[in-house]
């Protein structure tokens, strides 16, 4: 028997999303990455914006999500793209314009860039990506790094005493006037991808209805800079990164 | 009907000159001596008539990115800054020209190094000719000498952005921008519309075209291969660009046997020097680059053979003289001028000057 005669039009329950194109994916196996991608492909899609989304790809490992998503991209500088994302969104007001960012972008390089966009009620979306590491660097400490975590500039463990504390900048976020919507998700299983989506939608939703700036972050892993497989990095994330950062809306002006 | 003449300061004319020239928006941080620029377009409100977008930014460099993310979509984009602003703004300055995007920057120099001083100064040559930024680009500079080209140049600079999708910049000191001279306006010329910008800029991001590629604004290629390509390429842009695009002014050089070269407000201090010396029999010519890059070489090397010698005047300690050094290749010879640290030299101390460097 043919796949063909398996997989016909009238049995599909899922496909890719149009957006998202053949090429092949740099991630590491077991990344978040690539579900985020399919994610944003996903509502995009079914909100009819192909034609009308800008996207800001940061720099890490990122930064070549414009090779996936077939939409028009820019590419800032570590840390910028909330800035980028400004103008972009002020000067063609009924585009949907969102970053991509992962933690050493948005919440060190880019701290100043990410409070002010966000307190100025932009109506943007910074989809922002947590997993505690600077991955395509190779597994520096980020501002996010739970304390007794060990990464390659701390390699005995983040001891606050030396390197400080993790930023909890989407709490922050939270009490910024110009937030609208503000929430932390999960992509390790099929119903918090389904909640991750949600809240993707909702963010996009408020960009385009001038309902003000818009934060999602995405507890993710990077199982190649924590050095674990995939299925112990979920695992771990479960343990340790969500009690610290917990799953759910922190704010919803709605 | 003859143009309505006003008096005003430097930096309102750049204000004043972006809003009729049909800027789509304005992206700044307050910082002396250019603050004005930023005060009179908040005053003149153009989002309410042409719809400009002005935005006071967290940072210069939060506001070079936003003018990075309007170039991208082909809007018609600039900023303003003084010498340790534009340090900041260096990293979106190298990306906007390794993305090859136009935008028109604006330096009004005050002296440095560091935090230096709020005077006018001339130092900041070598940043804007030789780089300033990372990576091999180069960036259009232009050197108003007075407060009617702050005007002119703002219309010029972007113009030669976009015909060349490259950054220009205007390169500013604090005399042009504080000083109050006679300007004439432009006349308002309405924003482009979108259809307008995506037919100018096909290239530009600002959300993919129905059966269209994408475009992805982008400086990195991380295959060397590729990289060096595109490099070829912005060189080769860069030579055009050299080939073009040169502009200076000579005043007094037919007879001169000696020549001044200055640009900005020194070119207004050599130009009465200038006069000074030649009541005194002294045959002085001047040369005023007007663009800093693409730099007058071939006009300045032809002086070569006939002056016994050059001054170059610069409010720093000797920066434009290394690009004339290198115009004349040895034939004559040069000497450097300059008052430092926010001083700016009176015409007799450029006259003595010349005379002991030179003529003594």
């Amino acid at each position: 028997m043919n796949i063909e005669d398996i997989v016909k039009p009238e049995n599909l329950v899922y496909k890719k999303p149009a957006l998202l194109n053949d090429n092949t994916m740099h991630y590491c196996p077991g990344c978040s990455h690539g579900v985020v991608h399919k994610l944003i492909a996903e509502v995009i899609e079914e909100m009819g914006l192909e034609n009308k989304s800008v996207g800001v790809s940061p720099v890490g490992c990122a930064v070549f999500i414009y090779n996936y998503l077939d939409i028009d991209w820019e590419e800032a500088a570590h840390g910028r793209a909330p800035a980028v994302a400004t103008a972009i969104k002020r000067l063609w007001p009924d585009r949907l314009v969102f970053t991509y960012q992962g933690d050493g972008d948005l919440a060190a390089i880019g701290t100043a860039e990410t409070i002010h966009a966000l307190n100025r009620g932009e109506n943007i979306t910074i989809i922002f990506i947590n997993n505690a590491i600077y991955g395509m660097t190779g597994g520096q400490m980020a501002p996010t790094t739970l304390i007794g975590m060990k990464t390659a500039t701390c390699p005995y463990g983040r001891d606050p005493k030396i390197q400080g504390y993790p930023l909890k900048i989407t709490e922050i976020a939270a009490h910024l006037e110009g937030t609208a919507y503000v929430t932390r998700q999960s992509v390790q299983n099929p119903a918090a991808i389904r909640k991750a989506k949600k809240a993707i939608r909702k963010a996009f939703e408020n960009s385009m209805n001038g309902k003000g700036s818009n934060l999602v972050e995405i507890v993710a892993t990077c199982n190649s800079g924590w050095k674990m497989s995939p299925e112990k990095a979920n695992k771990w994330m479960e343990e340790n990164m969500f009690p610290f950062y917990p799953l759910g809306d922190l704010k919803d002006k709605e | 009907m003859a143009k309505e003449v006003v008096l005003m300061k430097g930096n309102e004319a750049i204000a004043r000159a972006a809003v009729l020239c049909g800027a789509d928006a304005y992206f700044g941080y307050p910082i002396t001596p250019q603050s004005e620029v930023l005060e009179t377009l908040a005053e003149l409100k153009p989002w309410e008539t042409t719809g400009m977008v002005v935005l006071q930014a967290e940072s210069e460099v939060s506001a070079i990115n936003m003018v990075y993310g309007g170039a991208a979509t082909g809007k018609m984009v600039m900023t303003s800054s003084s010498s340790p602003g534009v340090s900041l703004k260096q990293e979106g300055v190298s990306y906007i020209a390794g993305a090859e995007l136009p935008c028109l920057i604006v330096n009004v120099m005050r002296g440095g190094p560091g935090l230096g001083t709020i005077q006018p100064s001339q130092a900041d040559y070598f940043q804007t000719t030789k780089g300033g930024g990372h990576g091999d680009y180069r960036l259009i500079a232009l050197a108003p000498a007075s407060v009617q080209e702050m005007a002119d140049f703002v219309q010029l600079g972007f113009d030669l952005a976009f015909k060349y999708r490259n950054p220009a910049i205007i390169l500013a000191d604090g005399v042009i921008g504080q000083m109050m001279e006679k300007v004439v306006l432009p006349d308002q010329k309405p924003r482009l519309t979108e259809e307008e910008v995506i037919a100018r800029c096909p290239w530009a991001a600002n959300g993919k075209r129905k059966g269209a590629a994408n475009n992805i604004i982008t400086s990195l290629e991380l295959d060397p291969a590729k990289m060096e390509v595109r490099n070829i390429h912005l060189q080769e842009k860069y030579k055009e660009i050299e080939k073009n695009e040169v502009r200076y002014e000579e005043i007094m050089c037919d007879d001169a046997e000696y020549l001044i070269v200055a640009f900005g407000s020194c070119a207004r201090i050599g130009q009465k020097a200038l006069e000074l010396a030649r009541e005194q029999g002294i045959k002085v010519g001047l040369l005023r680059p007007i663009t800093l890059w693409p730099f007058p070489t071939a006009p300045i090397a032809k002086y070569a053979d006939k002056v016994k010698g050059m001054l170059s005047l610069e409010l720093n300690a000797g920066q434009m003289i290394e690009d004339i050094k290198l115009a004349v290749n040895g034939k004559v010879k040069v000497e450097h001028f300059g008052r430092l640290g926010g001083i700016v030299p009176d015409p007799d101390e450029v006259v003595t000057a010349l005379k002991e460097k030179l003529i003594k």
